[in-house]
């Protein structure tokens, strides 16, 4: 139970008036060790946001647990979130505040030391390269820019975790691999990742473990080498495609 | 629960950014210093015109049987340059049709009033619909009355009598208001009017921004993962609603005392200086906390109406019959003789307001302002618990319960309260 992300039989349950009863997540099992991308692979609505977002206290979960550097996402939420960065592309920015004021705003209210907040919104600022636009509006700003400032102000307070849930959409080509390297150089600096996506190429090149999850159930958790040779397919396309088409 | 660090950021947040929305600027601070004095203005000087050519009316009036006796009446009627002698073969249809304003008809008096030689009776047939037709009764009504005079006088001398002498009770008013107090009557029956609208609009821009608007801008995911409590970001964005709502009160009211002369110039032509438009620095404290009451109570039931809508359109028509809602009880204060009773101190707003009236008036009715701030400060607080209700259920945090207030209400709450 050392690990930083620890899951353990997460379920979650809606009520819809027209589909009744769904089962978004059903009873996962999952870990995520210091220092790895931890990808889950899976296609729209298999419950990977869902997941996700009770890994980040949004959703409260039907059963089971889970645990952020040994603080539970029911019982001690203010906590989790305090070692925790969350982006999506549904997390999106106050269009009213500059960029410096952005993670300003975002380094305070997830309780950085007031101390810490001047140096490490400069060093964010340059980090980024935001220097030139930092006294900009968030609305005047161009998706590229906006990118940037929404990966710093997700790591703002500095967590070590971080959740990325399909980053990468409605990104082009050339901002998706930025975002890509940065998620590599943010594991670089030891923090543990968690990272959906439905892009097999994305998952492939950046996740260390990959969890493949279907209709809320995962169906294969492993490196990719090993995944390969359980399956005996090299294309994690295929790897996908036999453990959902095993499943039905 | 509360973290008061927490709360100061996130209000601090919510402040800046409403600073820069334009909507919220012109509807929260701009309206309230210009718009209203500006269109009372414009709605004065507009009545002030119209009366002004309806005076400028010349009033055709037809005589019928005027009696030898009173001939002088006609060549008064003939001078006036106001009223103008017609004739019609049937007044009654001219009447009607607006192109004859009054019938004048002389008819010998009956029973004792005929006692007198050369008593009549007058008999005036106009038509009460038409502003025109309304103006000539007032005209000739003047004009009889003072002919009456005139030969009332004229008798009284063949006697030895001066009219002094004929009349036994003389009428002398004297209003004893100072203007001052002239000036606060007028000032209590508008500044609650306005006070409340304003309040209002100041109120619901901001009120929809911080809920719905976030949802329209997709920033409500992320301020859920802010590491604070929900509680806390509720609270700021309470208090941020309430501020700007209260301080549009203020604003307005700042803004209609500053101009309240000469919005009222048109109407008060003449007599302005009877009017004296200022408010005791007594009363401000209690004026003060009637804003910041009136502001707690719009800003928590328009932030759980909504809350429930997906955009800013969306909100403006759910927050749109709270609106009128708390504007109905104001109406009734312009009802003639209502006061604050320990009835009306329970009724919410109108009660406020009424306190507010009273205030500008330098009333205070202690035991009475009581009871009406503990009803406000119990509304306010049901208004809070209902919304920690609707915030415990975890569909309508995410955004994804489609229903209207009303079906979350029947759907989630009373039925988990019946079980």
């Amino acid at each position: 139970m050392n690990e930083p992300v620890v899951v353990r039989g997460l379920t979650k349950t809606f009520y819809d008036e027209s589909r009744g009863e769904v089962r978004a997540v059903q009873a996962i099992d999952f870990e995520c060790r210091a220092g790895e991308i931890f990808g889950l692979l899976g296609a729209n609505g298999a419950g990977k946001t869902t997941t996700l977002r009770m890994l980040s206290t949004i959703l409260a979960p039907t059963a089971g647990s889970a645990a952020l550097l040994g603080y539970d996402i029911v019982r001690d939420p203010g906590r989790v979130r305090q070692c925790l960065g969350f982006y999506s592309a549904s997390t999106a920015l106050y269009p009213k505040l500059t960029a410096r004021e952005t993670i300003e705003f975002f380094a305070r209210i997830n309780q950085l030391p007031e101390k810490k907040v001047p140096g490490r919104v400069d060093y964010l600022i340059e980090r980024f390269g935001i220097t030139t636009y930092a006294g900009a509006r968030v609305d005047r700003l161009s998706t590229g820019m906006k990118q940037k400032v929404s990966i710093a102000r997700t790591i703002a307070h500095d967590p070590p975790i971080l959740i990325f849930d399909e980053p990468t959409v409605g990104l082009d080509v050339l901002n998706a691999l930025e975002l890509q390297n940065m998620i590599r150089e943010l594991r670089g600096q030891g923090k543990t990742i968690l990272f959906s996506t439905h892009i097999m190429s994305e998952a492939e090149k950046l996740c260390d473990r990959i969890a493949i999850i279907h209709n809320g159930r995962i169906l294969a958790c492993d490196t990719l080498a090993n995944l390969r040779m359980s399956t005996g397919m090299h294309y994690l396309e295929d790897i996908f495609v036999h453990y959902v088409k095993g499943q039905a | 629960m509360f973290n008061a660090r927490d709360i100061r950021v996130l209000y601090k947040r919510e402040l800046r950014c409403a600073m820069r929305e334009r909507s919220i600027i012109i509807n929260s601070i701009v309206l309230q210093i210009v718009l209203y004095p500006a269109l009372l203005w414009l709605v004065y000087t507009g009545i002030s015109f119209v009366q002004g050519q309806t005076e400028g009316f010349t009033s055709r009036i037809m005589l019928r049987g005027i009696p030898g006796e009173h001939q002088l009446l006609r060549q008064e009627l003939e001078k006036s340059e106001r009223i103008a002698i017609t004739e019609s073969h049937d007044p009654e249809a001219d009447l009607r049709a607006g192109s004859l304003d009054l019938l004048m008809e002389f008819t010998p008096a009956a029973a004792e009033a005929a006692a007198q030689e050369g008593n009549f009776q007058v008999r005036l047939t106009y038509d009460e619909s038409k502003d025109r037709s309304s103006m000539a009764l007032e005209r000739v009504s003047e004009l009889i009355d003072r002919y009456r005079d005139h030969f009332l006088d004229q008798q009284g001398r063949r006697f030895g009598l001066t009219s002094q002498q004929l009349q036994p009770i003389w009428v002398a008013s004297k209003n004893v208001a100072s203007s001052r107090q002239m000036g606060q009557f007028i000032l209590g029956r508008m500044l609650p009017v306005f006070l409340i609208i304003m309040l209002n609009i100041g109120c619901m821009y901001p009120a929809i921004d911080s809920t719905a608007g976030e949802r329209e801008k997709s920033t409500w995911e992320t301020t859920l993962t802010y590491a604070t409590s929900r509680a806390n970001i509720i609270a700021a964005k309470y208090l941020y609603v309430s501020t700007i709502a209260a301080v549009a009160g203020i604003l307005n009211l700042t803004a209609m005392l500053l101009t309240v002369r000469s919005v009222m110039a048109p109407l008060l032509a003449g007599r302005a200086e009877d009017f004296t438009f200022r408010i005791a620095l007594s009363s401000l404290p209690l004026i003060l906390l009637v804003d910041i009451l009136l502001a707690l109570f719009v800003a928590a039931g328009m932030m759980i109406l909504a809350s429930f809508a997906r955009n800013f359109k969306e909100g403006q028509s759910l927050v749109s019959p709270f609106y009128i809602a708390v504007f109905l009880p104001v109406i009734f204060l312009q009802a003639p003789g209502l006061e604050l009773t320990p009835a009306m101190a329970l009724v919410p707003v109108a009660n406020v307001t009424l306190v507010f009236r009273d205030a500008i008036s330098g009333i205070y009715n202690w035991p009475l302002i009581g009871v009406t701030l503990a009803v406000e400060a119990v509304c306010i607080l049901l208004l809070l618990w209902l919304a920690t209700a609707i915030l415990r259920h975890e569909d309508y945090v995410i955004g994804s319960y489609g229903g209207s207030f009303g079906k979350f209400l029947k759907e989630k709450l009373l039925r988990s309260g019946r079980k």
